[in-house]
């Protein structure tokens, strides 16, 4: 049996704090839960934790210092709560080096998947963990920029995923000439689609390759492993 | 009455009033001038032949009677004078000359001096006159003779200098240049304001009118900057009130959503959940509507036949009892520049019209004059009647028939989309189809 984690929330409303915690508790995840900066460090200093769920809209010192403030100590994992379409504090949480973000209000069942994944992602493969400094990846000439979510062509255009789609190659791109079999993949789709994963998961890769113009039937970037996985077999630049 | 001919725009108008003015006036003075200088030929024809008539009868009445035929045949007479004697006037099929040309002539050869005064002639009858081209004098001499003098007359010419006609047709020419260069100069700021007005209607934060040119004109430029301010003003208002609201709801929507999770019935939960998401849903619209995408992003290229293929996957994903009646037709690549967030944004809120009100979604994309992208999302639904056509832009305005549907619509998409349509200089109209359901066309620069 896994270890129980254990998660920091930084967030300015008491009730969402405790109702948070009471939440992520019956999911079997330790929480400490603080209101602002000031308590954040203290926390920090006086525990052990394996994420950070840190709201951006905090009063006093703003989210986005704490966040800088967190990744200069160290590179745990951070789940942002953004505003609603503010995508400019998205991004500039993503760059910061933000794992994920989740905007607010948030459905706590898609925030608990988040972590999860996060974790996941943190603990069984420290190699491919997020890394902050990273503001794109290239392969075979395309971009992928994960503080934009976005893919762009060699051309420098932009070629629109849909959120499952942009899950898929982040995590094919992460782990590039290594093989995801099928399990990990539903995890990435899973609450992206309705529907069979199994199906979803063919269709978004069918569709990545048109996008990526990666010819189906002898397919080059994205090869199908017999036993049921995919590969994205292209090296992969760090920017 | 109504004048068919009469142009409908003010510039036009107006010069064609003054032009008529300048013509009228021309006219007349043409006419005044032409007038005079036939009186000052008249004066100088009725010298001129006093003259030379008094002398021929001066000559005439100083010669012996009996000579006076030889000398009549030997005096010099230009072509264009005859002269006979006889014993009584001559027979001629003219009246007498009207009175005030008589006159003149009889004024003129009376001062003729004729050497003595007992040589002046008795009588005197004159025939004749302009309008037949000649004059015949018939003068008794002392003597009881008569001396008939028939001469030719030059008719009036009102145009005789040949200088006069090109320079008066070339001021003419001149002012009617001018005019028109004045009309169209005093009716441009007209012409400004309307498109000012057009501008502000798509736009309200177009830039203000130039508050310069003549006090008129000024005057009303800075009263349709300050209502164009008052109007953004309350705009402003309005939609920074909505974006207050919206950002104060996400708190309690959030804890609504932790406490849900809580409950131990599971329909009830997914009830509750259900409408805290419709409740999202709203809130994220309102503050979608109330932000300003030009502030928000950058412009960047984006393949659009890509985004929109993407889209339709979405809605496919999302709907999957009408995924084979979304459909693109279009080229397979296709760049433009545009807010790529915003455009999403925006083509999403008409594709999901297209799927929530008509149950399918058939996209094409074309490009026209290399220059603009158009876009048609054409769906099998009700369409919409002509009278709520004008109506579902507004805000928070839903269909009579959405309104009791589960939508979950707030009455933003389209308001939205024709937002950060027009902030990329393009637009979206509807239209509903003749075979049923509805066009939406969107035209987008490239
Ligand atoms: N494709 C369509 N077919 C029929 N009616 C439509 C369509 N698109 C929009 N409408 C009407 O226009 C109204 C306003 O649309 P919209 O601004 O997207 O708001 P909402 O979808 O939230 O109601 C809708 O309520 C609906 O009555
Ligand atoms: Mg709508």
């Amino acid at each position: 049996m896994e270890p129980t984690p254990h998660i920091l929330v930084i967030d300015d409303d008491r009730e969402i704090r405790d109702l948070l915690a009471r939440f992520l508790e019956k999911q079997r995840i330790r929480v400490t839960a603080v209101r602002d900066g000031k308590e954040a460090r203290r926390a920090w200093l006086n525990g052990h934790y394996q994420l950070v769920v840190l709201d951006l809209m905090l009063p006093g010192e703003s989210g986005l210092d704490l966040a800088r403030w967190l990744r200069g100590q160290s590179d745990i994992p951070i789940v942002m709560l953004t505003a609603m379409g503010e995508d400019t504090d998205r991004i500039i949480g993503l760059e910061l080096g933000a794992d994920d973000y989740v905007p607010k209000p948030f459905n706590p069942r898609e925030l608990l998947a988040r972590i999860r994944a996060v974790l996941r992602r943190a603990g069984d493969q420290a190699d491919v963990r997020h890394d902050p400094a990273v503001r794109g990846y290239r392969f075979a000439d395309w971009t992928l920029e994960p503080a934009r979510r976005r893919l762009l062509n060699p051309d420098g255009v932009e070629v629109a995923l849909t959120g499952g789609e942009y899950d898929l190659l982040l995590a094919l791109v992460e782990r590039a000439n290594r093989v995801l079999t099928r399990d990990m993949l539903l995890d990435l789709l899973r609450g992206r689609q309705a529907g069979p994963f199994d199906r979803a998961i063919d269709v978004a890769v069918s569709r990545l390759r048109r996008k990526l113009e990666d010819d189906g039937r002898n397919a080059q970037l994205i090869k199908t492993v017999r036993g049921g996985g995919y590969v994205l077999a292209a090296t992969v630049d760090r920017l | 009455m109504k004048l068919y001919l009469w142009p409908r725009s003010l510039a036009t108008r107006t010069a064609l009033v003054l032009l008529l003015g300048l013509a009228i006036v021309q006219v007349a003075g043409l006419t005044i001038h032409a007038l005079d200088r036939m009186d000052v030929q008249r004066l100088a024809q009725a010298r001129d032949l006093a003259v030379r008539v008094a002398s021929f009868y001066r000559t005439i009445a100083l010669t012996d009677p009996g000579r006076r035929p030889t000398v009549l045949a030997d005096l010099h007479r230009g072509p264009d004078l005859t002269a006979a004697l006889a014993g009584s006037p001559p027979d001629v099929d003219m009246p007498e000359m009207p009175t005030p040309e008589q006159r003149l002539l009889r004024v003129n050869m009376s001062m003729v001096w004729m050497g003595a005064p007992n040589l002046r002639w008795r009588e005197m009858v004159i025939y004749g006159g302009h309008p037949w081209g000649k004059v015949v004098v018939a003068m008794r001499l002392p003597d009881g003779e008569w001396l008939n003098v028939r001469a030719k007359l030059e008719p009036l010419r009102p145009w005789h200098s040949p200088t006069f006609l090109v320079a008066f047709s070339l001021m003419t020419a001149v002012a009617a240049v001018l005019t028109l260069w004045a009309v169209r100069r005093l009716t441009a700021p007209v012409r400004l304001l309307a498109e000012a007005a057009e501008a502000l209607g798509r736009d309200v934060n177009a830039p203000p009118l130039p508050e310069n040119g003549p006090t008129e004109v000024a005057v009303a430029a800075v009263a349709f900057n300050t209502m164009a301010s008052r109007i953004r003003r309350f705009v402003q208002d309005r939609t920074e009130l909505l974006t207050a609201i919206g950002h104060d709801l996400r708190t309690p929507i959030t804890r609504l959503k932790l406490r849900a999770e809580f409950i131990e019935d599971d329909e009830q939960r997914g009830k509750i959940l259900a409408d805290l998401e419709e409740l999202e849903a709203m809130v994220s619209a309102t503050l979608a509507f109330g932000r300003d995408s030009r502030a928000m992003e950058t412009v960047t290229s984006i393949d659009l036949a890509e985004l929109l293929r993407t889209i339709l996957d979405d809605a496919g994903d999302a709907r999957p009892d009408v995924a084979d009646r979304l459909t693109y037709e279009g080229p397979s690549h296709l760049t433009v520049q545009a807010r790529t967030l915003s455009l999403k944004r925006a083509l999403v809120n008409l594709v999901t019209n297209a799927v929530t009100y008509g149950g399918a979604a058939r996209v094409r994309l074309a490009l026209q004059d290399d220059r603009m992208v158009v876009i048609e999302i054409e769906d099998d639904g009700p369409g919409i009647s002509p009278a709520e056509m004008d109506r579902v832009f507004e805000p928070f305005h839903r269909g009579e028939p959405s309104r009791n549907r589960e939508t979950g619509g707030v009455g933003l998409g389209l308001p939205i989309a024709r937002n950060i349509l027009r902030a990329h200089g393009g637009d979206v109209t509807l239209a509903n189809r003749p075979a049923g359901g509805l066009r939406a066309r969107v035209t987008l620069p490239v």
